[in-house]
């Protein structure tokens, strides 16, 4: 394989570096509606920044579940995923689809 | 041993153990032992916690359904109840937990999308920190760029997965029915970041984690890329800078 | 002359109604600057190193006075506290300098396992000793003076000694530290171990209450069919509390008061109305008893 003795050099580093920083030059890291989407104005279950539940100095009405998971069924949303036979391996790594790019998940 | 002690030895015991019986010396003024009033604090400590890893974990919890996550998220209280009052760190072992947890074993991917829900609460709570600003980034010499080491923003977390779990956790995050989604279609990388108080979870492209590992462990730019290369050779380096810098990971960049 | 101190920097808290503080409600709070007295909330949820909840807060602590309510520190365990715990509990305090500190008697960490429950303790005077030795070391810590909280409990023990008051008169002789006197737990704890909670609150040490506490509790029963209450601060608080509140405002004159709704936490008007009813009720009186230094 090429890649063990691939040397990148320093003068291409020097130039993706330098398209990096005039790519990302203008644009603010931390958006300026960063602070307003955290207000809670955000649309429900589009909050990225409510944590769950914290602590509690109260006790509750509502009864825990002691459901089985040995024998219940799954009811969510796991179905829309599907699962191949056997576990996945790292091969998969280099097998991904490309064109990712730093995008939200 | 003093009788208080003893007194909380034994309760501690029977709040956990739904099985044992209400300890002595519990009464109410009409019996000894009342069982449905003990019950009261078994229920207050299980209900709690459970759904503290419900507001924890909401897309494992959306991926089984309410009872089914009910039912997984209380065995592995029982199993690993909280060791300090400070809530929100709590929780670090259930990825682990849903590796082994045999009713979840035809979802070899739930364990991933757990670490990264981790992984978005521990970017929750991380320290503040600037990212690196433009004025800092145009005073850096660009022929010195292969011997500079980056310093991560306390909140960034690097999530690797033979399975999609970025994908699998942004449908389940979204309102609506999520799509379809091959589980075998390869591998998914996931950056976390926080540049101010909201969490964000990017897709890392190709090469891009290893870049990152590399940077992590203190290799210089240079070698990060090379280590990238070697990875995937269809790694972008300046599509690499240019979006860890943009997505506020990286909070200085140091000259060797 | 009020015996609570407001600690050095701190805005002391004004004997008006106070609400526990929910981020959901942070933007609506920010923007329309209600007129709230001052804001109540956990300290271990603020026990984190950075991000939204440091963020929220501190943009609260800005406009409005702050307390602190501790629900982890496990006073009333028979095993030492946990001073890293304590420290994380101090640096709270010294961040955002509220004007009170309160915890619970109760426990809630047995053997290095937290069990996020506010547990009962026997009134005895083992039970005594390290509630009094834990206090002081509380307060050694903080530097300042502690408020204690009257537990709702739902069970009790055979070994205790005294009665809740004379447990709490004894802990505030011994310590100085004073009380905070959650109403609503008087009626749940009065309820289910069938005492009266009129009697108990008339005999209750008024001149060392800093702070009262009002939530809301849910109805069920016992073992043998009675009733049994469950404090649960998730519902509005009930009228025949608010009775015993206007009760307690007019034997002790007016005291800080919150408004607790911690679960199914509603819509930031509703609480704005619990609010103004305790204040209509704090208005009636002016006159603050209080004990002589």
């Amino acid at each position: 394989m090429q890649s063990k003795t691939r040397k990148i050099s320093s003068l291409a580093i020097a130039g993706a570096f330098a398209a990096s920083v005039a790519a990302v030059g203008a644009t603010p890291v931390v958006a300026a509606d960063d602070m307003v989407k955290c207000y809670g104005i955000a649309k429900k279950g589009e909050n990225d920044c409510k944590a769950g539940p914290g602590t509690s100095c109260s006790g509750t009405s509502s009864v825990d579940y002691q459901g089985n998971a040995w024998k219940l069924v799954k009811k969510g949303t796991c179905g829309q995923v599907s699962t191949p036979a056997g576990k996945g391996s790292l091969t998969c790594l280099t097998t991904r689809p490309s064109g990712q790019n730093y995008q939200c998940g | 041993m003093s009788q208080l002690s003893e007194i909380q030895t034994g309760f501690a015991r029977a709040v956990l153990n739904a099985k044992d019986p209400v300890p002595e010396g519990v009464e109410s003024h009409l019996r000894t032992k009342p069982l449905k009033r003990f019950g009261v604090y078994r229920n207050n400590v299980y209900v709690s916690l459970v759904s503290v890893l419900e507001g924890r974990f909401p897309v494992v919890a959306r991926l089984l359904g309410e009872d089914f996550f009910k039912a997984t998220a209380r065995v592995f209280v029982e199993q690993n109840p909280p060791n300090s009052p400070v809530l929100m760190r709590y929780g670090g072992q259930f990825p682990e937990f849903l590796e082994i947890f045999e009713p979840v074993a035809d979802l070899p991917w739930l364990g991933d999308v757990a670490r990264l829900e981790w992984a978005w609460n521990l970017a929750y709570h991380a320290a503040d920190r600037e990212p690196v600003g433009s004025e800092a980034l145009a005073a850096i010499d660009p022929s010195t760029a292969a011997s500079l080491h980056a310093e991560f923003h306390p909140a960034v977390q690097l999530i690797r997965s033979v399975y999609p779990v970025v994908t699998i956790w942004s449908e389940n995050s979204k309102d609506g029915e999520p799509d379809h989604i091959d589980a075998g279609a390869g591998g998914e990388d996931g950056l976390i970041v926080r540049p101010g108080i909201a969490v964000e979870v990017r897709h890392l492209p190709l090469g891009g984690a290893a870049f990152i590992a590399a940077l992590t462990k203190g290799k210089t730019l240079g070698e990060a890329a090379e280590a990238a290369f070697e990875e995937d050779t269809a790694f972008d380096l300046q599509a690499n800078i240019a979006g860890l810098i943009a997505s506020g990971a990286i909070a200085e960049l140091r000259a060797g | 002359m009020n015996r609570i101190q407001p600690h050095t920097g701190s805005s002391p808290i004004p004997a008006r109604a106070g609400v526990g503080f929910k981020p959901e409600h942070f933007g609506e709070i920010l923007e329309g600057r209600p007129d709230v007295g001052w804001f109540e909330v956990h300290a271990e949820n603020y026990m984190g190193d950075g991000g939204a909840p440091h963020h929220y807060l501190s943009a609260i602590r800005e406009h409005y006075p702050l307390s602190v309510h501790g629900v982890g520190l496990s006073i009333g365990a028979d095993a030492e506290l946990d001073k890293e715990h304590l420290v994380a509990l101090k640096r709270v305090c010294d961040r955002y300098e509220p004007g009170l500190v309160s915890e619970h008697l109760a426990w809630s960490t047995h053997d290095g396992v937290y069990l996020n429950d506010l547990l009962p303790v026997p009134y005895s005077s083992e039970t005594l000793a390290r509630v009094c030795e834990h206090i002081e070391q509380v307060q050694d810590v903080l530097g300042r003076r502690m408020l204690l909280e009257n537990p709702s409990t739902y069970i009790k023990f055979e070994s205790s000694e005294m009665s809740e008051l004379e447990f709490l008169r004894a802990i505030v002789s011994r310590t100085g530290c004073g009380l905070l006197l959650d109403v609503n737990n008087v009626h749940v704890s009065a309820t289910n171990h069938a005492y009266d909670a009129t009697a108990y609150l008339d005999a209750f040490p008024y001149e060392h209450v800093g702070e009262i506490h009002l939530g809301g509790h849910a109805e069920d029963e016992g073992d043998d069919g009675e009733p049994l209450l469950i404090d649960d601060h998730a519902s509005a608080v009930a009228d025949i509390v608010w009775g015993l509140y206007d009760r307690t405002i007019a034997r002790c004159g007016p005291v800080p008061t919150l408004i607790e709704w911690d679960n199914d936490v509603p819509a930031w008007d509703k609480l704005k109305d619990e609010a103004a009813r305790a204040n209509a009720i704090l208005s009636k009186t002016s006159v603050r008893h209080v004990a002589a230094e």
